[in-house]
């Protein structure tokens, strides 16, 4: 980064509502339509304060609808805050300065963003274009990357005849082309099968070690940002409902344990125990007979995301 | 940011037009042969049957090798300054979400499209016009050659103006999502106004004048007019003129659409 900002990212206030219009149901309905639409006001994000050092990669979580996405394109300048403001690179994002896009990324992990009928190959000369970049060293740096994600055999293969792992390798290279100062990935490995996951997942790893972006990512994919956050925002019902380490979160949660005994002469039981009530529940287990056999199952992150966003998903 | 990087930027958007296209061979052949020479014969036939209804030697002060010319010429001018791919793709663009790819590069939408419908029409005309070439060599239909490359001028000029008011409709679909009728009305209204259907000076005459006031007579009737000797040079410069204040009245507009749509842009779909 050329200049040093305290923050990378800072918002203040940064909200974001829809209109849109209710639709009752059936034929008559749609008629009426026609000339009377009642029009209702949703909010996708409540005013959001956010401060993002540079170099730090942020997890962003939650369930579908909750904001995660919105936040995203306000930071990224695609659509215009309706409360506060937003400062990335100290620039605001809505006003679209060329300046300002040649330092950012967004990779939209569902939508192509490279051309459809052309090569990756011709994509990327474009992309260098776009981007005022010496095309010799933009040549040259995408066979760099494309030597790390393998995948240097497609590069002459038009998009479209690519698989979604391969397409989803050459988005990469195309988002990281101009080294941006900010990146912001939306589902970088939705879709992809597990080692398709694993090799972009390390080579996001190594590439933010490396050139030190500023990172948001989101993603479903709970080891993407157990394995890449410094720091996780959790977003439910468009407010920020935690801000913190991961770690932080998983210590902090309502963690239920799962254990396994065998008591001698008797069944195996399996129980599920708050981590909080667990030595009460070992010492009680004790009184009951002798241990021939116990297990206790440790609680992970995606557990532990995985019951808060099915208790968020219960509240909307 | 410099003139170089923005030469550079746009040319590789007008290159990455003709690649796309190219890449269809099917399709492109279609698109710029054979819909134009079928509707040109089509076209031509009719012209036929109606001198020969008539049991005139001329109409409108014109004679049949005059409705011939035009007709030829005029289906394939009409193709090259019509925008339907490019300004159906930002209506669906700007509807789905699929613009944000776009919106987050360092580079203006207008520009991006206007590269590449300049490239889009360079690639197919330039191909295509070898039809009604070779038709006129071949048969002498009155054709002025030296008139050829100044008509031509004005029909890439026009180009301008067409895709100003494409970007126009385009920005409306942030305030009404599909918006792809419009299209449609606006290219078949097109087709009177601009003399596609049938050489302008064959409407009443207070008709006549106010079509050749407006810029869209320089789609087709003025530079086939010109080329085919209807009309002269005064014709072409008012030409110039009108499509001038056409492209900057759908240019202004355009900008305030997109600068109001863009404020309630929702982004969805993406």
């Amino acid at each position: 980064m050329s200049e040093k900002f305290q923050y990378a990212i800072e918002t203040e206030a940064l909200g974001r509502s829809f209109q849109t219009y209710k639709k009752p149901e059936g034929l008559i309905n749609s008629v009426k339509g026609l000339w009377n639409r009642e029009t209702i006001e949703k909010v996708a994000l409540q005013k959001t304060n956010l401060k993002i050092e540079p170099g730090k990669i942020i997890g962003l979580v939650g369930s579908n609808g909750a904001g995660k996405t919105t936040l995203l394109k306000l930071l990224s300048g695609l659509i215009a805050p309706t409360t506060g403001y937003a400062k990335v690179l100290g620039y605001e994002p809505f006003q679209r300065d060329p300046q300002f896009l040649r330092r950012i990324s967004l990779l939209l992990g569902q939508k192509n963003q490279l051309w459809w009928d052309i090569t990756p190959l011709d994509s990327y000369a474009l992309l260098a274009k776009i981007y005022d970049l010496d095309e010799i060293k933009a040549a040259k740096r995408v066979q760099e990357l494309a030597q790390i994600l393998n995948c240097k055999h497609v590069l002459e293969t038009q998009l479209r005849r690519l698989s979604l792992g391969e397409r989803m390798k050459m988005e990469i290279i195309g988002s990281l082309l101009h080294e941006p100062d900010v990146l912001f990935l939306d589902e970088p490995t939705i879709g992809l099968d597990i080692v398709a996951q694993e090799t972009i997942r390390h080579f996001l790893s190594a590439y933010v070690k490396n050139k030190g972006p500023t990172v948001i990512l989101t993603s479903h994919y709970m080891d993407d940002i157990a394995s890449l956050a410094d720091r996780l925002l959790l977003i439910s019902k468009g407010s920020l409902v935690y801000d913190g380490t991961v770690q932080g979160f998983v210590a902090n949660a309502e963690l239920i344990q799962t254990v396994t005994y065998k008591i001698v002469n008797q069944p195996e039981y399996k129980e599920e125990v708050k981590k909080a009530d667990l030595n009460e529940f070992l010492v009680q287990l004790t009184q009951k007979g002798q241990i021939e056999n116990i297990k206790i199952e440790e609680t992970d992150f995606e557990d532990v995301i995985h019951s808060f966003l099915q208790k968020e998903s219960r509240l909307l | 940011m410099s003139f170089t990087a923005f030469y550079k930027r746009n040319l590789g958007f007008y290159k990455l037009a003709i690649a796309s296209n190219l890449e269809y061979r099917m399709n492109f052949f279609m698109d710029a042969l054979l819909q134009p020479s079928i509707t040109s014969i089509v076209e031509m036939v009719l012209w036929m049957a109606i001198f020969k209804g008539a049991q005139a030697t001329t109409i409108g002060g014109f004679d049949q090798n005059s409705y011939l010319a035009y007709a030829l010429w005029a289906t394939f001018i009409a193709r090259a300054t019509v925008n339907w791919t490019y300004e159906f793709k930002m209506i669906e663009e700007i509807d789905q979400g699929s613009i944000n790819g776009l919106l987050v590069r360092p580079m203006s939408y207008y520009e991006y499209y206007l590269s590449q419908l300049l490239g889009y029409k360079s690639i197919t005309t330039g191909f295509s016009l070898l039809f009604p070439i070779g038709i006129i060599l071949a048969t002498g239909l009155p054709t002025q050659w030296d008139r050829f490359p100044a008509a031509m001028l004005l029909v890439f000029y026009y180009l301008f103006f067409v895709y100003s008011i494409s970007f126009c409709i385009a920005s409306l679909a942030f305030f009404f999502n599909k918006v792809q009728s419009l299209t449609v009305s606006k290219n078949l209204a097109m087709w009177l106004v601009t003399g596609e259907l049938f050489p302008l000076d064959l409407m009443p005459d207070y008709l006549r004048k106010i079509f050749l006031m407006l810029p869209f007579s320089s789609g087709v009737y003025v530079p086939i007019g010109f080329l085919t000797g209807r009309i002269g040079w005064e014709f072409l410069w008012h030409g110039f003129a009108s499509v001038t204040v056409g492209i900057i009245f759908f240019s202004a507009l355009g900008a305030f659409l997109w600068q109001k749509g863009m404020r309630s842009y929702a982004g969805t779909g993406a």
